[in-house]
């Protein structure tokens, strides 16, 4: 039996997709996240092909790059320690006698594996496989080489998305080694972050490490992130330092990462 | 136009930009150079589908719905219209309908994602005119293997 033809013009077709494509904008992003997750999801094999092979195409010495890591990953915990133990001591100076836990004591570390990896000027986001159904929700630190590398932005049931430190609409509260300020570090994209707002007056040296600052609820204890590789006085105002800081793990390469729950349901 | 290989080429576009091709910081648009190249080589009614199906697939790998879908689907529509009026054979007109859709599509797309409180960039204006210039000086020399793909003929394949 032959098939009516419907015939839809020009005009009309413009207009629906228009529609669509402005109910797509629009609609609330928890929505719309569901058909990116879905993409990342269905082709994460293609995908982490791709991935890695641009990954080989840029590494000429796997060796010597496993022992960097190994040896960053070494750095980046005893460098939280080492400001963990100073916070400690603090806090023994101003109460003493409080019983206080340990830092992450209790906390849960829920191991991923990187899927996709978008990291360029405009955006750094990691698409990680695990989700609300691994009991991820959004504002989690992430973990990468011992280092807070980002936050959970969005979550799906099985996939959840990590807005890196180097992102434009990153900014996480931190503090740089041996100066007790508190300030943003907002993301700058192509693997950098910037400080600013911290006066001239104050000494700050390039290799430096940066803290990601504690997070009721979410984070209890300082733990590395960035360390300085420039600074230089801001060209608006020179009165203040801007500070460009590299993340302590190398997001291009990274595989795994893992997520801090703080408080797990048991 | 055979849509089942139009399906694979967009996924396997797609699959290299967010794959292979995301670790430049500043590389060419895949999904753009096949935007230009449908608009040129299909009808209208098909340019307009193509257009709107490539920015979908644009949005699925970029930061948020919405806005390659518009601003692909609307500046498609236009250079399939103007393909009407102005053939677009030739390699340079080519490379100039590719940097010039690429200019508009992608500064269209970056102010309605700022619209719906997408971050500011540092240096978008720079980095859309790289990706645009960077696409246009590629995207002529893969219409060829699209074509054979699409089983499309070109100039160059044979006559018309």
């Amino acid at each position: 039996m032959a098939r009516k033809r419907i015939k839809v013009s020009r005009r009309m077709l413009f207009t629906w997709f228009m529609l669509a494509g402005f109910i797509l904008l629009f609609a609330p992003q928890k929505l719309t996240n569901k058909f990116q997750f879905a993409f990342a999801r269905i082709f994460r094999w293609p995908l982490s092909i791709g991935r890695n092979l641009s990954i080989l195409a840029h590494t000429q010495q796997p060796n010597d790059n496993i022992f960097r890591r190994r040896e960053s990953q070494y750095q980046n915990y005893i460098a939280t320690l080492e400001e963990q133990l100073r916070q400690k001591h603090q806090m023994l100076e101003e109460v003493t006698g409080l019983r206080q836990r340990f830092p992450l004591e209790g906390a849960k570390l829920v191991p991923a594996d990187v899927t996709t990896a978008f990291l360029d000027s405009s955006r750094s986001e990691l698409i990680i496989n695990r989700g609300k159904n691994d009991g991820l929700a959004e504002g989690w630190f992430v973990l990468g080489d011992n280092g807070v590398i980002g936050t959970i932005s969005r979550v799906d049931s099985r996939n959840a998305q990590v807005r890196l430190i180097t992102d434009p609409s990153s900014g996480i509260e931190v503090k740089i080694d041996q100066l007790n300020l508190r300030r943003i570090m907002q993301g700058a994209g192509s693997n950098y972050a910037r400080i600013t707002n911290i006066s001239t007056e104050h000494k700050v040296k390039t290799g430096s490490r940066v803290f990601a600052l504690k997070k009721p609820g979410l984070l209890d204890t300082p733990i590395v992130t960035a360390t300085i590789t420039q600074c230089k006085p801001d060209d608006q105002n020179p009165l203040v330092w801007d500070i460009t800081v590299e993340p302590v793990c190398n997001l291009e390469t990274i595989s795994n990462v893992a997520v801090i729950i703080m408080n797990p349901q048991k | 136009m055979r849509w089942f290989r139009f399906a694979i080429l967009i996924i396997l576009a797609a699959v290299l930009q967010a794959g292979f091709l995301a670790r430049w910081n500043i590389r060419p648009d895949l999904l753009l150079i096949l935007l230009v190249f449908f608009a040129v080589h299909s009808g209208t009614t098909e340019a307009i589908i193509t257009s709107f199906v490539i920015g979908f697939a644009a949005d699925l790998i970029g930061s948020s719905m919405g806005p390659q879908i518009i601003s692909f689907g609307l500046f498609g529509t236009l250079l399939a219209y103007l393909h009407r009026l102005i053939a677009i054979r030739k390699m340079p007109y080519q490379t100039a309908a590719i940097f010039t859709v690429g200019l508009f599509a992608e500064l269209l797309a970056y102010l309605l994602s700022r619209l719906i409180s997408q971050p500011h960039i540092q240096n978008a204006y720079a980095l859309i005119f790289a990706t645009s210039l960077y696409s246009a000086v590629v995207g002529p020399f893969l219409f060829l293997p699209f074509a054979w793909w699409m089983h499309i003929k070109t100039q160059r394949f044979g006559k018309h």
